[in-house]
């Protein structure tokens, strides 16, 4: 992508009157490091990047907005948010509007179409983090990695990471602005995590899982990386009932993750964020992915295409499939 | 802050229903040792006026704040009970019933084991019971107007009772004409009226009656709102007749260029109408319509120099620039009688419908035997060479009822007397010709019916027993293959003219309805109704009732006892002119509801919608619960993900504690 392109877009739009700020990437502190960056106005623009190494996504900082209680005769800054999306995180943001999270005339979308990122964990243990600044950047057929003025070239299945193997969405689905062309969409991987955990029997399962949760610390991080995990007042949080015990243990820890693929079930877009900053590494993306997978073969929907969609947990057909309900 | 809660516990004998599988006894002394219970009893008849009262004299007596009833299922007394302690100064939804019959005695032998779980169901319904605020009902006014939706005899029949009481009814009908179903039939079993003269004076009063707005030729589109406060969108379809100006002459359709060309729907397709019809002499109104698909103007653009009919009619009622139009009302309850479908004949292939012209169904023999029919009640068929008068006629009975390969495992109630019946017609009409029934079961259970059976077989009329297995042509006859199971001999019965005794089966349009109303089935794929014993006219959406066929095959009297039983149902929130609505609904929490509106889109019942509220200057959207149409289902609490809305009486905080009860017990 034109890097010089997206700068001048996006100081275009961080300009606009109607525009409080944009969100997009911009260089971390040092190595690898991406951080989002919330530009104002036109200047901070030139802070902005757009690289493999852009995995996060920036979608969950929408319903992250704090409304504070306002002065009386005091009106809210009704101004839109800008927002810099990859095909996944365009997902997140239309299902978002599905969910009436966010409203369509508060955000600019600027659709990044996205040829995959790498795999920070692979790209770190191959060539290890550095001090300063590095780089990783997209060539014809795959990465070149750029650490203390040294350039490699690596071959794009070396370092692709999983959720972009998988990935069927590389184009932003909605967008108000595209910056460059559609890529080329590339033939998903299959599904090997989930098709391994589906080829257990069930005691093989629950042992798998029971290794995993026992993991948890439960530091909630993939709750607050989520983009479609926005409740102001999280169940799970509550004392009154408590669904959740707060102790760090199996059960607990079972019942947590369980109740959060659940709540994402039918509305999780497989952006991999909540395995991605899971410091346990529990293989988060597997569970959501085998519960998309359900409702896709199930009930043939796909959360985050469509804006106007009916919400699918709140959609009823009376010749929705049955027959695995117990 | 509530009182400490006083806890009473009443555990009902039930006669021996409970007592005889559960030991009441060690229920009552352990149920006494439960936290915050004041009193337990046992009582042979809880429901009954002096258990009522051991209940209320312990509230006043010993300051009970909460009670607990261990009895039958909640659906039964629930409202009993409520009242009972209501009358006793309690708010009346203190009450927590522990279902320990249905749950509990009738699906349990052994005594030990169903007293253990008495003791668990009753422990959680104490431990619930504590934490049940108190709800106050409300009222609102009722409008005092009915809508009646299908105008065949239970339509009539309901709408009539209703303007009969004083109360302005609207009823709805499809067709161009009242009348229905029993409009087409000849005579009715088992006193052999004619159809017609019994019906046809209630079609001309639904018509006439000052209460009654009868639109027809119309559909029912929209219905939104509640008990006593439904509000109504009706489509009126363009006759492309003017209503006011025809006078029902009839000379546009004898002179349509296209005169009976077009099947009759009347005539069940035997006898022929014009493009514009009556559907039939009697019809009510007495107007003309123009079938726009078989109409040469309305479907090609082009009749002739211009449309014969608009040349002939002296009245100048013909007007093809009609278009569909829509009224609007209120009403405060509504009656739905659409009755029913014929089954279609040709999803049993074997018997040779849609091949052989003289294999017939029971509604075309009603045509066909009546002197206003297509061939003037003269019983003549073609066997596919000649019309001819049956010498030999077998009817066949259950054909698409009791029948498992259709799906139709019910019984339609209705064909064992009308076989009866169109034999005994035929037997009138040609006195010497063979008639034979065929049949699985002879089913004369009404009034006067098993005398009228037995007079068709000393009609010379043969019942035999057996199902036949196929119908098939030899020469100019038709063979009916049987075997005679009473004998067990094979038949192979050569006979001019077999009469399928066809079924009822649920109307094909139905879903509509049931949108429109938020209307159930039941498993035979009928309306399902509220209690199939004590609310047979009820549904689950308050105000809605049910009349006729569209609940159930039945005859006509059970249909008209029904319509009446709609009609009375629905004159209960008109006359009392207010309706009260149950305090027991969602309520959403505020301030934790995300506004995404799943609930709004998961409410069966369209009871929630989405508000904008200020929240410290932020406009921000919240769901809001309609408490008039809220049935306290809780489909919109599953749905919440943030647990934002939930049931009163079934709130998170007041049902876990019920099921860690039943958990924490061995």
């Amino acid at each position: 992508m034109d890097l010089e392109k997206l700068r001048e877009t996006a100081a275009e739009v961080a300009a606009r009157e109607d525009v409080k700020y944009l969100i997009g990437w911009k260089k971390g502190t040092y190595g690898y490091r991406v951080a989002p960056g919330f530009i104002e106005d036109a200047d901070g623009a030139a802070e902005l990047i757009f690289s493999p190494l852009c995995t996060a996504n920036l979608a969950t900082y929408l319903t992250l907005v704090e409304k504070l209680p306002l002065p009386r005769g005091e009106e809210p800054d009704d101004r839109k948010t800008a927002l810099m999306v990859k095909g996944c995180d365009s997902r997140a943001v239309a299902q978002l509007l599905v969910e009436k999270g966010i409203d369509r005339e508060n955000v600019v979308v600027i659709g990044c179409p996205c040829p995959g990122m790498v795999d920070p964990e692979l790209l770190a243990e191959k060539y290890p983090e550095t001090e300063e600044p590095a780089e990783v950047k997209w060539t014809d057929d795959g990465f070149i990695v750029i650490r203390d003025g040294e350039e490699t070239s690596v071959s794009r299945d070396e370092l692709l990471a999983e959720k972009c193997r998988l990935c069927r969405y590389p184009n932003p689905v909605i967008s108000d602005i595209m910056l460059g062309e559609p890529v080329e969409t590339w033939e998903p991987a299959e599904d090997e995590g989930v098709n391994e955990v589906e080829n257990k029997d069930v005691d093989e399962r629950e042992a798998y899982w029971e290794e995993q949760f026992s993991n948890c610390v439960r530091c909630y991080s993939c709750r607050n990386v989520c983009p479609l995990c926005y409740c102001q007042d999280c169940i799970l949080d509550r004392l009154n009932p408590t669904w959740v015990n707060r102790s760090v243990n199996f059960s607990e820890n079972t019942a947590f993750n369980i109740a959060r693929a659940f709540h994402l079930a039918g509305r999780c877009i497989e952006c991999g964020e909540c395995e991605r900053v899971c410091p346990a590494n529990i293989p988060l993306g597997k569970l959501n992915r085998k519960l998309a997978r359900e409702v896709r073969d199930k009930y043939g929907f796909e959360p985050g295409l469509d804006p106007e969609a009916e919400p699918f947990q709140a959609s009823y057909k009376p010749d929705d499939p049955e027959d695995f309900i117990l | 802050m509530t009182a400490k809660p006083k806890v009473g516990v009443y555990i009902c004998h039930c006669g021996i229903n409970i007592a005889s599988t559960v030991d009441v006894e060690t229920v009552e002394e352990y149920a006494q040792k439960l936290p915050n219970v004041k009193v337990a009893r046992t009582y042979s008849y809880m429901c009954s006026e002096p258990g009522q009262v051991l209940i209320k004299e312990d509230i006043k007596e010993q300051g009970l704040n909460r009670i607990v009833v261990a009895s039958c299922s909640p659906r039964m007394h629930e409202p009993t009970f409520r009242k009972a302690i209501q009358e006793a100064g309690l708010n009346p939804y203190f009450l927590e019933m522990a279902n320990i019959r249905e749950q509990c005695s009738w699906v349990h032998e052994d005594t030990g084991e169903a007293t253990e779980k008495a003791k668990k169901l009753i422990t959680a319904s104490v431990a619930k019971v504590r934490l049940l605020e108190a709800l106050e009902s409300k009222e609102v006014d009722a409008e005092p107007a009915a809508l009646v939706i299908g105008a065949g005899i239970a339509g009539i029949q309901a709408a009539l009772d209703i303007a009969d009481a004083g109360f302005k009814t609207y009823l709805v009908e499809k067709t161009p004409s009242v009348g229905g179903r029993m409009a087409q039939l000849d005579k009715t079993f088992p006193t052999l009226d004619c159809s017609a003269c019994i019906l046809t004076p209630k079609m001309v009063d639904c018509a006439s009656h000052p209460n009654i707005e009868l639109l027809s030729y119309s559909e029912v589109e929209e219905v939104g709102g509640y008990i006593g406060n439904f509000d109504v969108k009706v489509r009126k379809k363009a006759r492309y007749v003017d209503f006011d100006k025809c006078t029902g002459c009839g000379d546009c359709a004898s002179e349509c260029r296209v005169a009976d060309r077009f099947p009759s729907e009347f005539d069940q397709g035997m006898g022929k109408r014009s493009a514009i019809y009556l559907p039939f002499p009697q019809a009510v109104p007495a107007k003309y319509t123009i079938d726009p698909e078989s109409c040469l103007y309305l479907s090609r653009g082009k009749c002739g120099k211009s449309p014969k009919c608009q040349e002939v009619c002296g009245a100048g009622a013909i007007n093809f620039e009609q278009e569909d139009e829509f009224v609007e009302f209120k009403v405060g309850a509504i009656i739905v009688a659409t009755g029913f479908d014929p089954f279609d004949a040709s999803r049993k292939p074997e018997y040779g419908y849609d091949d052989y012209p003289n294999v017939i169904t029971g509604m075309e023999m009603e045509r066909l035997v009546s002197a206003s029919g297509p061939t003037g009640g003269k019983v003549l068929i073609s066997n596919g060479e000649e019309e001819i008068e049956p010498k030999e006629v077998a009817f066949i009975k259950c054909v698409g009822s009791r029948d498992e390969s259709v799906g139709n495992e019910y019984c339609s109630r209705v064909c064992c007397m009308y076989t009866a019946k169109q034999a005994h017609l035929i037997r009138e009409k040609l006195p010497d010709a063979n008639i034979r029934i065929y049949y699985m079961d002879v089913r004369a259970f009404g009034k006067g019916y098993e005398e009228f059976y037995d007079r068709v077989r000393r009609e010379n009329v043969r019942y035999i027993r057996g199902n036949p297995s196929e119908i098939f042509k030899r020469g100019n006859k038709l063979v009916v293959k049987a075997e005679d199971t009473l004998t067990s001999t094979p038949l192979e019965d050569e006979v001019d003219m077999v009469v399928l005794g066809v079924g009822l089966e649920p109307r094909a349009d139905m879903r509509k309805m049931m949108d429109l109303l938020r209307l159930s089935q039941s498993p035979d794929r009928f309306f399902l109704e509220a209690h199939p014993k004590l609310r047979p006219v009820d549904t689950a959406t308050d105000g809605v009732f049910l009349a006729g066929c569209c609940q159930g095959p039945k005859d006509i009297p059970d249909t008209v006892a029904q319509a009446k039983g709609a009609a009375s149902s629905a004159l209960i929130p008109l006359a009392r002119g207010k309706v009260t609505i149950d305090a027991q609904v969602a309520e959403v929490n505020e301030t934790t509801c995300r506004g995404c509106g799943f609930c709004v889109e998961i409410c069966p019942y369209s009871a929630i919608e989405m508000v904008t509220v200020n929240q410290f200057g932020h406009e921000v959207e919240v769901a809001r619960v309609n408490e008039a149409l809220c049935k306290g289902c809780g489909s919109c609490s599953a749905a919440c993900l943030s647990d934002s809305i939930q049931p009163k009486s079934f709130r998170d905080r007041q049902i876990l504690p019920q099921i860690a009860a039943l958990g924490a017990m061995k």
